[in-house]
């Protein structure tokens, strides 16, 4: 006989709202159901009343993990409708901390991932280390999570001395390699909990249009940095990891292979950076009629912006924002299928979802 | 260093073109590549990307002045490019591919609760919206 079990809007494991209706016969999960909107906001309507200094600070506050990256896609879309190309510094600040942003969120996940496998001394270091991160960020910008770098044709901010910073990078790859990039990829704790669960074939994960990490894991090789380079990722070596399998585990060594990549993004961004401008450093930003697309690899996946323009308008008539996750949760409902119970709250976690940003 | 999409890969998007039968070129505008699909049901333009296996990326409302209604804009990645197609609806309705396309669904549910917009041959259940509003209403029209 199935029953029904209702998990959430506040979920075992993440602090953000939504909900899963599980279906079950015994202690086997055969469908599932899922329910967000608890966090709509309307932001994008809102967009439609800023101005385009104020809908920058807007979209940065579309989600608390990834605000650069809302900030940096929007930013690029503006600058096709003004015709603004950022000078060279400029575009390689951005990759700095669009990598830097990665590093936080990925380890951020792996403390939640441990958490939920029940490593939970594991969980106090990858948080450890993400503080580590952010303070990285906090020298560079300020802030901790609202950096406020990107603006229209450029960066708000210079990373003044880029040797110190990458002595920081130096210090923390190390710290990583000793603990969560062996602990991830190699240990039995991590492989017996992971390894076989919440398969998400590679034919599902095309036809769920999923992105990031989770189409990686999937064996699809797709990341814009190199697909459709953007910033200075074309002048950037790197290699893209991907996994075949599917389950939880691939998603785990994807993330962990990806830190390692960031550090190789960051070591030559930072070793590479150009003098020069931080912006064109016009004083009026002059719109054409129009719409402008753009788009970004953020930690989870794919980020579009599209916005519209009207010549001579103070504000946008129209934003849309296609997060990662809005691409990815409904994949949930496959990798649940034929799971055990206890082993849901790590199958969802394991797409690394953000519900402020799905919800908007 | 230029956030335009730069492969060329003229004879892929051509192929493509020639599959679905439009005539009109492909137009790279604002980082899309668009293609207006003309007489090309919505219906038909799904099952083209799905044998070209190109991944569905999203579909963008836009409300269009005065009494022009709405623009949907349907876009797909084809290895790394961002193909537009732009559907002007006539009333407020269009095809649902949702039976072609798993990976409209949620869109097309946000599109019908902030817009209004009918895809027809599906069933909806809300999405955004909570207990208590209504979906199926254009929440634009509501503001003003």
């Amino acid at each position: 006989m199935s029953y029904k079990i209702p998990m959430g809007p506040y979920h075992p494991a993440l602090e953000e709202p939504y909900k899963l209706d599980l279906i079950c016969e015994g202690e086997t999960v055969c469908d599932a159901k899922l329910h967000i909107g608890f966090n709509f906001r309307g932001i994008e309507h809102l967009a439609e009343s800023r101005n385009y200094i104020q809908v920058i600070a807007l979209m940065e506050r579309v989600c608390g993990i990834c605000s650069n990256i809302h900030t940096l896609t929007l930013c690029q879309a503006m600058e096709k409708l003004t015709g603004l190309t950022p000078p060279p510094r400029a575009q390689y600040i951005r990759v700095v901390i669009a990598e830097l942003e990665r590093l936080h969120s990925h380890v951020l996940w792996a403390g939640i991932a441990a958490k939920l496998m029940g490593f939970k001394t594991m969980f106090m270091t990858c948080f450890e280390i993400r503080e580590k991160v952010m303070d990285v960020l906090q020298v560079i910008s300020g802030n901790r999570v609202n950096y406020s770098m990107n603006r229209i044709g450029g960066v708000n901010r210079d990373i003044e001395d880029p040797p110190a910073i990458l002595a920081m990078i130096e210090a923390l790859e190390g710290e990583m390699m000793r603990t969560i990039i062996p602990i991830f990829t190699t240990s039995t704790t991590a492989t017996s909990r992971c390894a076989g669960i919440g398969v998400l074939t590679r034919e599902k994960a095309m036809s769920c249009g999923v992105v990031g990490p989770t189409a990686r894991a999937s064996g699809l090789p797709q990341d814009l940095r190199r697909a459709a380079p953007y910033a200075a990722y074309s002048e950037m070596e790197f290699d893209v990891p991907v996994q075949p399998d599917g389950d939880v585990r691939a998603r785990l060594l994807v993330r962990a292979l990806e830190i390692m990549e960031s550090c190789k993004i960051l070591r030559q961004a930072l070793s590479k950076m150009p003098p020069g401008e931080l912006s064109t450093g016009e004083a009026k930003i002059v719109f054409t009629t129009g719409t402008a697309t753009s788009r970004v690899e953020a930690p989870r996946g794919e980020v579009m912006y599209s916005v519209s323009w009207k010549e001579g308008s103070r504000n946008p008539s129209r934003v849309h924002v296609r997060t990662p996750t809005f691409a990815n949760m409904p994949a949930i409902r496959w990798m649940v299928k034929g799971a055990r119970l206890a082993d849901t709250p790590l199958i969802q976690a394991s797409i690394d979802p953000c519900y402020s940003c799905t919800d908007r | 260093m230029s956030a335009v999409e730069t492969k060329p890969a003229k004879s892929l998007l051509e192929t493509l073109r020639e599959k679905l039968g439009i005539a009109d070129p492909w137009i790279e505008m604002g980082g899309v590549r668009w293609l207006n699909p003309g007489a090309l049901s919505v219906r038909d333009l799904a099952k083209g990307m799905n044998e070209a296996q190109a991944r569905f990326v999203t579909i963008t409302a836009v409300e269009l002045p005065g009494k022009q209604g709405l623009r949907l804009e349907y876009h797909w990645d084809l290895d790394g490019r961002l193909l537009g197609f732009p559907y002007q609806l006539a009333g407020n309705s269009i095809e649902s591919i949702y039976d072609l396309c798993e990976a409209v669904d949620w869109i097309e549910r946000e599109i019908h609760e902030g817009f209004a917009v009918d895809f027809l041959g599906r069933e909806y259940e809300p999405l955004l919206l909570r207990q208590g509003d209504k979906p199926g209403v254009n929440l634009r029209e509501e503001k003003k």
